[in-house]
């Protein structure tokens, strides 16, 4: 007679494949009866279900550059429109990529996209520049990821400060040794994508820094910073 | 910080779905997404970046080839997308000869990784509730579960790094397994 604890030892089987348990044939074997098996396929996929969150504790890394290529070498996809750079951001945020590793997939992006293989001059500003604006204690608490060609800089909260009721965080650009640039208020959990005036495009480059600073609401009423500077930091080239 | 939307996992989902469609912008998209956190995945499995690298191309093949048969009704897009990866992980570690770790981790050091607060909070109810079940474990079967998952490592790998009969490891790991499965599935 089975008891119990026989057909539970059955069905371990497959939460045993799903782990990743079982040698070479067994494993065949279970992957033969998914195929042939709504049953056991329905077991399998509701401890996929169960267990695979817990790949949100491996942390990220960002894949080499070529990776890209080579995948859409290997489906006989023609040369990648431009992707939409900002429609994953609720994605990244939602997969926890940190601000560090937003920065390494841009420059993978900027590496793998076609007419960005030579290193940018001086005088030619790199398409995509990222800048971490981080508070005095060293913690990211912002990643700005702007695109010159798009005249867009998008926000991405890391670490965001909070800010009292009533206060909002205004965004500014400092130029090398000029005053700063209001570039725009933003709720500082939230983020924000800004589309940037031309005259404020050409000034993007690594001789310039963002900064944010806390304000009264809708931004500082004299077009420069009024409160406190919370974070800062400087723009590279991504 | 707003913790997982329905909108975000959504939007994954979509990205999935339109990838099944042919649809190469949303392949891009759901690559640039998903490729960190996936390849981070490959590197615990195998622990060479150039194995990981080669996985993380078939596994992006696999999604393009085979994403219409995506159902968001009996699947999430990431679990989806995690099982593609990790299969053809496990696969492979099962293709190697011998007994092969991903890596030389201390067995001790693994017992309780616990993710930034940020990732806990986005990765929503499914992750909160495996955690509370695995916590109510007692430390050496939920070591080896866990262990099982990252490392996709068969009983007698993980009893060796244990330094454990087989016959324990095996206990361990199903005993924990029955009493997950009670928790999960109430």
């Amino acid at each position: 007679m089975n008891t119990p604890f026989d057909n539970d030892k059955d069905h371990l089987r497959y939460v045993e494949y799903v782990l990743g348990l079982l040698d070479a044939d067994a494993r065949a074997d279970v992957a033969r009866e998914i195929a042939d098996q709504p049953e056991a396929a329905a077991a399998v996929a509701r401890w996929q279900a169960w267990l695979t969150p817990l790949a949100i504790e491996v942390p990220a890394i960002a894949p080499p550059a070529h990776a890209w290529e080579s995948i859409r070498r290997r489906l006989g996809l023609a040369e990648p429109a431009r992707p939409g750079l900002w429609e994953s951001l609720a994605l990244w945020r939602w997969i926890g990529v940190g601000a560090t590793a937003v920065a390494a997939c841009l420059l993978v992006l900027t590496l793998t996209r076609p007419g960005v293989s030579t290193p940018p001059t001086a005088t030619a500003p790199a398409v995509l520049m990222v800048a971490t604006i981080a508070g005095d204690d060293g913690v990211a608490a912002w990643t700005a990821t702007m695109d010159v060609e798009r005249s867009e800089l998008l926000l991405i909260p890391a670490t965001p400060q909070p800010v009292a009721v009533g206060r909002d965080t205004e965004l500014w650009l400092i130029p090398e040794g000029g005053a700063p640039i209001a570039v725009g208020v933003f709720p500082s959990a939230g983020g924000k994508r800004f589309v940037l005036p031309r005259d404020l495009v050409s000034r993007l480059g690594p001789s310039a820094a963002l900064a944010v600073s806390v304000e009264p609401t809708g931004g500082s009423p004299t077009g420069q910073p009024t409160g406190p500077v919370i974070a800062k930091g400087a723009i590279r080239a991504a | 910080m707003p913790a997982t939307t329905l909108a975000e996992r959504d939007a994954l989902n979509d990205l999935l779905r339109r990838t099944g469609t042919r649809d190469e912008k949303a392949f891009a998209a759901l690559y640039k997404a998903t490729s960190p956190r996936l390849f981070g995945v490959c590197m615990r499995l195998v622990g060479d970046p150039a194995e990981a690298d080669e996985i993380l191309q078939d596994a992006f093949v696999t999604i393009w080839q085979r994403a219409s048969s995506f159902d968001p009704s009996r699947a999430s897009a990431f679990t989806w997308l995690i099982t593609v990866v990790r299969n053809k992980a496990i696969d492979r570690l099962r293709q190697r000869s011998g007994v092969h770790f991903a890596s030389d981790i201390a067995w001790d050091s693994i017992v309780d990784e616990l993710p930034g607060p940020a990732a806990q909070a986005e990765a929503g109810e499914a992750y909160a509730k495996l955690r509370a079940c695995l916590d109510e474990l007692e430390g050496q079967p939920r070591r080896s579960i866990r262990e099982a998952f990252f490392a996709g490592a068969t009983y007698n790998e993980l009893a060796e790094r244990a330094k454990v009969p087989l016959g324990t490891m095996k206990s361990w790991i199903r005993r924990g397994l029955l009493q997950l499965r009670a928790c999960l599935g109430a």
